[in-house]
């Protein structure tokens, strides 16, 4: 959930409307947000999950350390979702354990 | 390669001060910070600051870190933003991949202003999605305008997590409790009075036992804590979140600092491995300084003050300025720091930090096969705390049948003194040192109420039970939204956050001086006026949402 | 129920695993960390490092400064191997 004003902040600004693919569903977000908190604003709190366990795992550091974030961006894999600012059309997947290159084919 | 006069590894207030200190006397520095804008954790920080009026008190940290930055611009500052800094080697040579590229820089000097970490604590659930660091949520509400999660669980009770939970109530979310291992609160009374009145809960010697659901947080279980910290079976207690928030304190970030070659000592006041330096903020590697959280944990201010610590010692040692004139104003911050590091929380960081300058006087005068004195060279002993001046009192019933007055509800010391500039009739005296507790001369108080949005840590509230024969106004300091109108009725709280009864809103102040601290005036019956300390609105409309 | 918990969140070592390293006698962080992977995943100790010194101290009745820290190495972030590959040749 975004929240449009804030008693200290008042307004919050915000960049342009963009749309993001998420596991092939279209997600609005604004220009200037991390993948992780886009997706978060969304209801998406998942952003892959682990190797050996198969568990849950979402935004944890929120400042790109602990690596919990990571996702599959535009086919390239280990992507830190926190701190990797959404675009227009990017392509943006739920990473499974260390995840997979895609093959290049669509170029953004 | 290229080379630098002065290297400085973050952006942060330490690092921004140290920057400006030596740029303004006309030395060359390059900041590089792995962050895409600079100012480190201090944009997150919406709250004012407690400190010295003739410094940054009662300015809210966001703003601080624009002046900050500011300033380094107007001095000259180069400042790289996403230079990833990933490692120190011979001969001050630092490795820095920026705009997708590996570069060696070689610096005559180096700053490391790199900050604190967050630490963990690991409980079954820890690991599902919902269980972040307070940082987190901070960097999602207060950056970015999302809500981290409707129902939180905040762990800690230091000012981290006490400010944070004021912050997610700012919000817009609920706080279902925070729990404290220890049997007192971490921070200061004054941030724990201010969520307390809203009706968090916080409940010491207790801790998250599990947090639980399917996929995400859905709920947590907590449990007491004997008095050795061990978890009472059967004192289990589940309470429904979608957030667990951990508070459990910060450690320097210190990976450069250690791959650098600098030794470390162990102080779990200041956070836990923390870097040996001298009274000049210098490490035991020549020409590498440390600055800030990465010296050890303290407060944005110190962070200030240690940066131009580091400045000065630094333009000294580089023929910038006069080894006197450095002397004397080394010694006016050494005083700063000082007055920085009293009462209950800064007085742990100042004997702490005493400990680390004692740590490296033994080190260096080890190294130099010297017999090691008791109390080694260190001359920064820093002064011993005054005694605390009487209480703050409470202005008598009779006082306050005459008419409004302001009561003062401090009683920590803490290094603050606006509500004393505040004061245009002089009714409140602070002085010197500047943690004793305000006083105020009842008879000079007209009750204005300009201290009230003055105070930082939002603790000062004008009483008139002059008002009429059944009622008192209770003037109040309100930073939420929605806000109140007046001719309302609205629930009136306790310090507890319990309802005691209802209240009248007689009027709303919100010019732009009182910079977002909005007084509400209240009319409630008049044997409440010494209990009411804040309102809820009947029914609290949904937030707008984007 | 205690011991099945996460320690280090990147390579999934739990609390029981570090126990057992350290009843086969290794009895510092980075014997652990060698012994188990914990410390070595993505994060390079940034989550767990302090929790498993905690560990340490508890098993072996410690206090937390008497046990040796796992030290750090450059680079001490994330690089490319593209971003390494840039360097050399016209060295600025």
């Amino acid at each position: 959930m975004r929240f449009a004003e804030h008693p200290i902040l008042g307004t919050f600004p915000r960049g342009r409307k963009v749309t993001v693919l998420v596991d092939g569903q279209e997600v609005e977000a604004f220009e200037g947000e991390m993948i992780a908190f886009a997706l978060h604003a969304d209801g998406i709190k998942t952003l892959h999950w682990t190797a050996k366990r198969n568990e849950p795992r979402g935004i944890f550091c929120a400042i790109g350390h602990c690596t919990d974030c990571m996702m599959i961006v535009d086919g390239v894999p280990n992507v830190r979702a926190c701190i990797t600012p959404v675009r227009e059309g990017m392509r943006i997947e739920t990473q499974h354990g260390r995840g997979e290159w895609r093959k290049q084919n669509e170029k953004s | 390669m290229r080379k630098v006069e002065v290297a400085v590894v973050g952006a942060g207030p330490a690092g921004l001060t140290v920057a400006s200190e030596i740029a303004n006397r006309g030395g060359k520095v390059l900041i590089l910070d792995e962050n895409a804008k600079p100012g480190g954790q201090l944009f997150k920080q919406l709250h004012k600051f407690f400190g010295s009026s003739r410094h940054l008190a009662k300015e809210r940290g966001f703003k601080i870190a624009q002046s900050l930055v500011q300033q380094a611009q107007e001095a000259g500052v180069e400042i790289w933003f996403d230079a990833i800094v990933i490692g120190i080697f011979e001969d001050r040579v630092l490795g820095v991949v920026h705009k997708g590229k590996l570069q060696k820089l070689q610096a005559d000097r180096i700053v490391l202003a790199t900050g604190a970490s967050e630490k963990a604590l690991a409980f079954p659930g820890w690991t599902l999605p919902g269980v972040m660091g307070a940082g987190a949520a901070q960097t999602m509400m207060n950056i970015h305008g999302i809500l981290p999660g409707k129902r939180i669980l905040m762990v800690g009770s230091g000012n981290v997590g006490l400010i944070v939970s004021y912050q997610l109530l700012q919000a817009g979310a609920k706080v279902e409790a925070v729990v404290e291992a220890a049997p007192k609160v971490g921070g200061y009374q004054v941030h724990a009075d201010k969520i307390r009145r809203i009706g968090v809960p916080i409940y010491l010697s207790y801790t998250v036992k599990e947090a639980f659901g399917d996929s995400r947080v859905e709920g947590a279980i907590l449990i007491q804590l004997d008095e050795n910290g061990r978890p009472i079976a059967g004192t289990e207690r589940e309470i429904a979140v979608d957030t667990v928030c951990l508070a459990v304190g910060l450690s320097p970030m210190a990976e450069l600092t250690w791959v650098a070659g600098c030794q470390f000592t162990y102080i779990n006041d200041l956070g836990g491995q923390v870097p040996l330096h001298n009274e000049a903020m210098a490490t035991t590697v020549p020409g590498i300084y440390v600055a800030g959280d990465v010296a050890g944990i303290g407060e944005a201010s110190s962070a200030i003050e240690e940066g131009r610590l580091a400045g000065i010692a630094i333009a000294a040692d580089l023929g910038y300025l006069p080894n006197s004139e450095a002397e004397h104003l080394k010694e006016q911050t050494r005083k700063e720091l000082d007055a920085l590091r009293q009462g209950p929380v800064g007085g742990r960081v100042g004997q702490a930090k005493r400990a680390l300058l004692d740590a490296h006087a033994t080190y260096i005068a080890r190294q130099a096969g010297r017999e090691v004195k008791e109390r080694a060279e260190a001359t920064w002993t820093g002064s011993a705390p005054e005694a605390p001046r009487a209480r703050a009192e409470v202005p008598s019933a009779e006082r306050r049948a005459q008419g409004p007055v302001a009561v003062i509800e401090c009683y920590e010391e803490i290094p603050c003194d606006p509500c004393e500039e505040a004061c245009h009739q002089g009714a409140i005296f602070v002085g010197e040192p500047i943690t004793s507790l305000p006083h105020l001369k009842a008879e000079r108080c007209n009750g204005c109420g300009l201290c009230i949005p003055a105070c930082p840590g939002l603790a000062i509230f004008v009483i008139d039970e002059s008002y009429s024969e059944d009622e008192a106004t209770i003037m109040l300091p309100y930073e939420f939204l929605p806000l109140p109108h007046k001719g309302m009725t609205v629930k009136a709280l306790d310090l507890q956050g319990q309802l005691v009864g209802e209240a009248r809103v007689l009027e709303v102040r919100n010019p732009k001086a009182y910079d977002c601290t909005p007084v509400i005036k209240i009319a409630v019956s008049k044997e409440l006026s010494m209990t009411v300390r804040h309102i809820a609105l009947d029914e609290p409309k949904e937030r707008s949402t984007v | 129920m205690d011991k099945e918990v996460v320690i280090c969140r990147c390579e999934e070592v739990t609390r029981a695993q570090i126990e057992e390293a350290i009843e086969r006698g290794l009895c510092t962080p980075r014997d652990i960390k060698q012994w188990t992977r914990a410390g070595m995943g993505l994060c390079q100790g940034c989550t767990c490092r302090s929790l498993i010194c905690q560990i340490v101290a508890e098993k072996l009745a410690l206090e937390v400064s008497e046990v040796s820290p796992l030290t750090f190495r450059p680079p001490v972030r994330h690089i490319k191997l593209k971003e390494l590959a840039g360097l050399g040749g016209n060295d600025k």
